[in-house]
């Protein structure tokens, strides 16, 4: 497996779950590309609409993917966004986190697609 | 064993396909994955060992989800797989019989792990426990089950006995009925193997094409349909003994398998290639006669000498004189215990016309006589007019009258029909007609 020592994740996880199988890791990696982005909108959405409901849902769902693929500190922002939807608390604090996981994010799903030849 | 079936209830995508992709490594696991509460619900009857919930679904809370498996099938483990953590949902899931719960970022993988090897064991120790109390079961003495007085059956007794002290193969021959089946189990659970399972395989219900993997098992993958790897019946007699059934009916190509494995007393699964060291006593049975079969060339020589053993041949339901009364009383007293109804009499003249017929289906046809006759009886009694044959007469009495051929190919083919379990595929096999024409008559109602 071609890891780049850059990464913002890690796969042990991962692999501890699917064992060291090439082809099954590209195959969950490639789930994780596809359903990852909806989520991700979702929370970008519902934060815009203020439903703060649907927002601590797709935060909730979410999370465990990001631990994961041990992307570590946007796991521990997932949680915070989490918390504060259920409280209703969408301030400014949590656009910045938004902001901030979605920026992550979007550079994983790019190491992702490099370092696994997806496209 | 079976495949351990797993439900995993989840609706997110990735995690539930990563779950399932993780259970599904061992390939003794049968995984279903469900994306909504409620298809987990409606698949409930195919029994799954353990589920595996989310807590948060899209259709209906975890809680709910929980409730209605409990409601309908409070034995199966539902183990909790959770985003929240919340201390007290969790405990108000386990308080109402979650078998565990942890929360997904937790150690899933070790925890979900260990709770499905505790579940495993659990599941084993069950089929342990229930086996022990099957053995309590029949642990009298074979002379209380198998009934008879009859100089031929007091022979078979003999026989019985000198087997139950070895280990050597018996085989049994006889008419469909005359109880080969009873015998084989009364010599396994009266021999030193009767703590380890009895395992019978009916090589004639089993298709052609499934019965190597019936009887040693596949490997995940082996086929077309092999999903999960699957013990066969050999090795699940691990220890004790099997049963082949029907014997004769196996084709020349498994019969060559079969001796390889006796021979070796070792097997592989199919689409495997590891050696696997059985231990099994051998008891096989049969109804046709197995020596004229070799001469024909139906059956290796070599098989049947090595299956032989020692044989015992069970008589005739209709040779065995007072015997019919004997187990028609022990019948009739057995249905009114069972049914909890007062104890019925068999009139003189019932018992007469007993002692004069045939019995083709032998003691399982006498004992559905006996209990349909008991049925019918409004008194404590039951007489001549309750005893009814005509389910297999026509082939006692087929020539006794005349008839057309075609109504004597009907008579014929019904018979066979119904001696053989209406399996049109062996009737069709015997009579050597094609199956069509059978299916047509069938279709035309007339048999
Ligand atoms: N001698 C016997 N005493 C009591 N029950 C018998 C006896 N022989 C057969 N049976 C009963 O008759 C039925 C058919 O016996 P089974 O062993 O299945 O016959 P087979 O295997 O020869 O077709 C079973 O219900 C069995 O318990
Ligand atoms: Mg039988």
């Amino acid at each position: 497996m071609s890891q780049s020592n850059h990464s913002n994740y890690c796969l042990d996880k991962l692999i501890g779950f699917v064992g060291d199988d090439p082809e099954a890791i590209k195959n969950m990696v490639n789930l994780f590309l596809n359903t990852t982005p909806s989520l991700l909108n979702a929370i970008i959405l519902s934060f815009k609409e203020g439903s703060s409901e649907t927002l601590a849902k797709s935060a909730h769902t979410l999370k465990p993917t990001l631990d994961v693929f041990g992307i570590r500190d946007t796991y521990d922002l997932i949680r915070n966004i989490e918390q504060k939807a259920k409280r209703s608390e969408l301030d400014e604090t949590m656009d910045k986190q938004i902001k901030q996981l979605t920026t992550t994010l979007e550079l994983v799903f790019q190491e992702l697609k490099i370092d696994f030849q997806l496209s | 064993m079976d495949a351990f079936k797993i439900f995993i209830v989840e609706d997110d995508v990735f995690y539930g396909e990563m779950l399932r992709h993780y259970l599904a490594l061992n390939p003794d696991n049968e995984v279903h994955l469900f994306k909504t509460g409620e298809e987990c619900l409606k698949n409930l009857y195919r029994a799954p060992a353990m589920i595996s919930l989310d807590y948060s679904l899209p259709d209906m809370s975890g809680l709910d989800v929980m409730r209605q498996i409990k409601k309908e099938h409070s034995d199966i483990p539902v183990v909790i797989v959770s985003g929240q953590e919340d201390i007290s949902t969790a405990v108000a899931l386990l308080r109402e019989g979650a078998y565990d719960y942890f929360v997904k970022d937790d150690d899933v993988k070790e925890r979900l792990w260990n709770v499905l090897k505790k579940i495993r064991e659990n599941v084993q120790l069950r089929s342990e426990i229930s086996y022990l109390k099957e053995e309590i079961g029949r642990k009298y003495e074979f002379r209380n089950v198998i009934k008879g007085n009859s100089p031929t059956i007091k022979q078979i007794f003999g026989l019985i006995e000198k087997s139950i002290k070895t280990n050597i193969s018996v085989s049994i021959t006889g008419e469909t009925g005359t109880g080969k089946e009873l015998v084989a189990k009364a010599i396994h659970y009266n021999s030193k193997r009767a703590k380890k399972p009895f395992v019978a395989i009916n090589v004639s219900a089993v298709p052609r094409d499934l019965i190597e993997s019936e009887m040693f098992g596949h490997e995940k993958g082996a086929f077309t349909g092999a999903v999960t790897r699957k013990i066969g019946k050999f090795e699940q007699a691990s220890g004790g003994t099997i049963f082949l059934d029907e014997i004769g009916e196996m084709d020349l190509n498994m019969q060559a398998k079969l001796l390889r494995v006796i021979q070796e007393r070792e097997l592989t699964r199919v689409g495997g290639n590891e050696l696997i060291n059985i231990d099994v006593r051998l008891i096989v049975a049969t109804n046709r006669n197995l020596a004229d079969e070799v001469q024909k060339g139906n059956f290796r020589e070599d098989l049947y000498y090595r299956l032989l053993g020692l044989p015992i041949e069970l008589p005739p339901l209709r040779y065995r004189g007072n015997d019919i009364i004997l187990l028609a009383k022990y019948f009739v007293d057995e249905f009114c215990k069972e049914n909890k109804m007062k104890k019925l009499s068999i009139t003189e003249s019932a018992q007469q016309k007993l002692m004069g017929y045939h019995f083709p289906g032998n003691v399982r046809e006498l004992r559905a006589i006996i209990e349909l006759a008991a049925v019918l009886t409004d008194t404590e009694q039951i007489d001549e007019s309750h005893i009814s044959f005509n389910s297999a007469d026509a082939a006692g009495n087929l020539l006794m009258e005349e008839s057309s051929l075609a109504e004597y190919t009907r008579k014929i083919i019904s018979y066979y029909l119904q001696k053989y379990n209406n399996n049109v595929l062996l009737v069709a096999k015997k009579l050597e007609i094609g199956k069509s024409t059978i299916y047509r008559m069938i279709k035309e109602k007339q048999i």
